[in-house]
């Protein structure tokens, strides 16, 4: 049996501290160490008090006692981690256990108080760490991964396996673990492995996965090598971030950025029209007023009155062209429904019947192949109207003008044809101004080059567009991608 | 007032507008002769002619051209005319005239060194005095 000093010595070169408790007449000693860490206690003060009421923590007392009275009288172990109040204030935590191997005559405890504070911190460390790594990995999706190229075998973590649709008892196969990239990704997949492994780059790149199922995202991903202590690469390890999700919301905005500026080029168009049509007409009154005060006689100014007339006429039809364009924006509120194309081709052709008759006009339509479609039936109406009233009304002279309409789909896209034998249109020339407001581009007294202008606009913002072919004296074929 | 201007060309579709300013020309007696086209492609086609036939007395003094027009709009009739014009000796101003208050028209037809000017319409009757008083 080590003698007091002996022992106090040696325990004191590891930190730790004890109490003698004599276990008849309950006096408790501390070790040197102890008051050391703690301080001196007032003499006036039984110690087991001072110690629970001063030194331990609060939320310890009630514990402590209890399992202090257990030691002592019922001979029970005694296991706590426990806070101690040290002589600089500060609480630091202490393993407390009593000292197994009692004196022959069961007189005397050892408790013994063990100073763990670096540990337990570690512990908190680690403990938080890992809770935010958990977190940062459930918020950002990103996975974790490694490969052992010695032994082949594959290491997911949960969330790398919920990226990529496996159940949380799948088990990678080495062998096919290309099959979870995309097709064609998969040569660039097998070449950053291949290079980490054989000559320790790291990587970080975006890469197309498909998951257990099929389903096919972009991810991020990095790895790192592993070396062992020879400097041997022995694994490769990294994580893997599902960025789908970033990459279509950035298409999302692309697509919103476009929509917006599509709005605003057709509010551009529309300010100018309204500038210039509403301008054009305002300065000519204005010049008519400028003459009407240098005129000398009343029959110079009734001359100009009628200008005035002309002029009140021209305005009135601005105004309403304006108005036909702002009824067709408002269109857009309506719901799209299924719309016949024969029907809406039927109704057309009713209602610009006149038209047709008068220069024998031959509508010929196909709609086998594509019979109906999600449309808002006005505006099928108005690009049917615009496209062969364009087509009669730019026919070849001297030629019957023949209208073919053909409606027909490709890998599920949605497409109408609308061809001519008219006069066709030098796409090299006017090409670029084909869609634009006010260009008409035949002397033809008719034009008012506002038609194509609005159809076009009617296809985008039904999310489609609207494309031409044409050859001089041979005829236009406008195609419609819905 | 100096005197008077041979021949004066108006390229513009607004046929209340051509009336109104022949009216002020003949009123003021601005110029012995007009010129009407009622667009850029008519005016170049007239151009040409006086170019293969070399009758430059034909030309006019000055030239008002309108923006906005069908056929040929005053840009591309600009961007054609620039190419012949310096084949003609005879000096010829010429004022772009339109109702755009879009600053990049202006902008644009300033950077034409043959346009003299953009006037935006209407334009007073004391302006086209000076105009054609500057020219002739």
């Amino acid at each position: 049996m080590l003698n007091d000093l002996q022992l106090n010595s040696i325990l004191e070169d590891f930190d730790i501290a004890y109490w003698k408790i004599n276990l008849l007449t309950k006096e408790i000693t501390w070790s040197e160490h102890f008051e050391a860490l703690v301080g001196e206690v007032p003499t006036n003060e039984p110690l087991f008090e001072y110690f629970i009421n001063y030194i331990l923590h609060k939320d310890y007392r009630y514990d402590y006692r209890v399992a202090f009275e257990n030691l002592t009288t019922g001979s029970e172990d005694l296991n706590q981690e426990i806070r101690i109040k040290l002589k600089n204030d500060k609480f630091r935590w202490f393993e407390c256990r009593n000292l197994k191997s009692k004196d022959s005559n069961n007189e005397t405890a050892v408790l013994l108080f063990v100073n763990i504070h670096q540990s337990k911190r570690d512990q908190y460390t680690i403990e938080e760490n890992f809770f935010y790594y958990r977190e940062t990995a459930e918020m950002t999706t990103t996975g974790g991964w490694y490969i052992d190229i010695k032994t082949h075998a594959i290491y997911w973590d949960d969330v790398t396996k919920k990226i990529l649709d496996c159940p949380k008892d799948f088990n990678p196969d080495y062998e096919k673990r290309l099959q979870f990239y995309a097709l064609e990704h998969q040569e660039k997949a097998n070449s950053i492995f291949e290079k980490c492994e054989k000559y320790g780059i790291p990587f970080r790149t975006e890469l197309k996965m498909a998951s257990l199922y099929g389903r096919e995202f972009w991810v991020q991903v990095t790895g790192k090598p592993v070396y062992n202590d020879e400097q041997e690469i022995i694994g490769i390890r990294g994580v893997l971030q599902n960025i789908d999700e970033n990459k279509s919301n950035e298409l999302n905005l692309q697509n919103s950025l476009d929509i917006i500026a599509a709005q605003n080029s057709r509010l551009f168009n529309f300010a100018h029209v309204v500038s210039h049509n509403l301008r054009s007409h305002s300065s000519n009154l204005s010049l008519v007023v400028q003459l009407l005060n240098e005129a000398k006689n009343a029959q110079d100014k009734l001359d100009l009155l009628d200008n005035v007339e002309d002029i009140s006429e021209n305005l009135d039809v601005a105004i309403s062209r304006l108005n036909d364009m702002v009824a067709h924006q408002n269109l857009l509120t309506k719901e799209r429904t299924n719309v016949s194309f024969k029907q809406s081709l039927d109704m057309v052709i009713s209602s610009v019947s006149s038209l047709i008759n008068r220069e024998s006009a031959k509508i010929i339509s196909e709609f086998k192949a594509l019979k109906e479609i999600q449309y808002i039936p006005e505006y099928l109406e108005s690009i049917l109207l615009n496209l062969i009233t364009n087509a009669i009304r730019y026919k070849q002279p001297g030629r019957v003008p023949v209208i073919f309409i053909q409606t027909y789909s490709v890998n599920d896209q949605n497409f109408m044809e609308i061809s001519d034998n008219g006069i066709g249109i030098d796409l090299d020339q006017y090409g670029d101004k084909m869609f634009g407001m006010y260009k008409t581009f035949h002397r033809n007294p008719d034009a008012k080059g506002i038609g194509l202008f609005i159809t076009k606009n009617q296809v985008e913002t039904m999310g489609g567009s609207i494309s031409v072919t044409s050859t001089v004296n041979i005829g236009t074929t406008f195609k419609i991608k819905f | 007032m100096g005197q008077k201007m041979e021949l004066a060309c108006i390229i513009d579709d607004d046929k209340i507008y051509v009336n109104l300013v022949r009216k002020i020309i003949e009123i003021k007696k601005l110029s012995e002769n007009l010129l009407i086209f009622k667009n850029g492609l008519e005016a170049l086609e007239y151009f040409k002619i006086i170019l293969t036939n070399m009758s430059e007395e034909k030309l006019p003094d000055i030239i008002f051209l309108d923006l906005n027009m069908p056929v040929m709009d005053g840009w591309e009739f600009l961007g054609e005319f620039i190419k012949i014009k310096n084949q003609f000796d005879k000096k010829i101003t010429l004022y772009v005239v339109s109702s755009s208050i879009d600053p990049r028209d202006l902008e644009r037809a300033k950077s034409f060194n043959l346009v003299t000017d953009y006037l935006i319409k209407p334009i007073e009757l004391k302006k086209f005095e000076k105009i054609f008083d500057r020219v002739a």
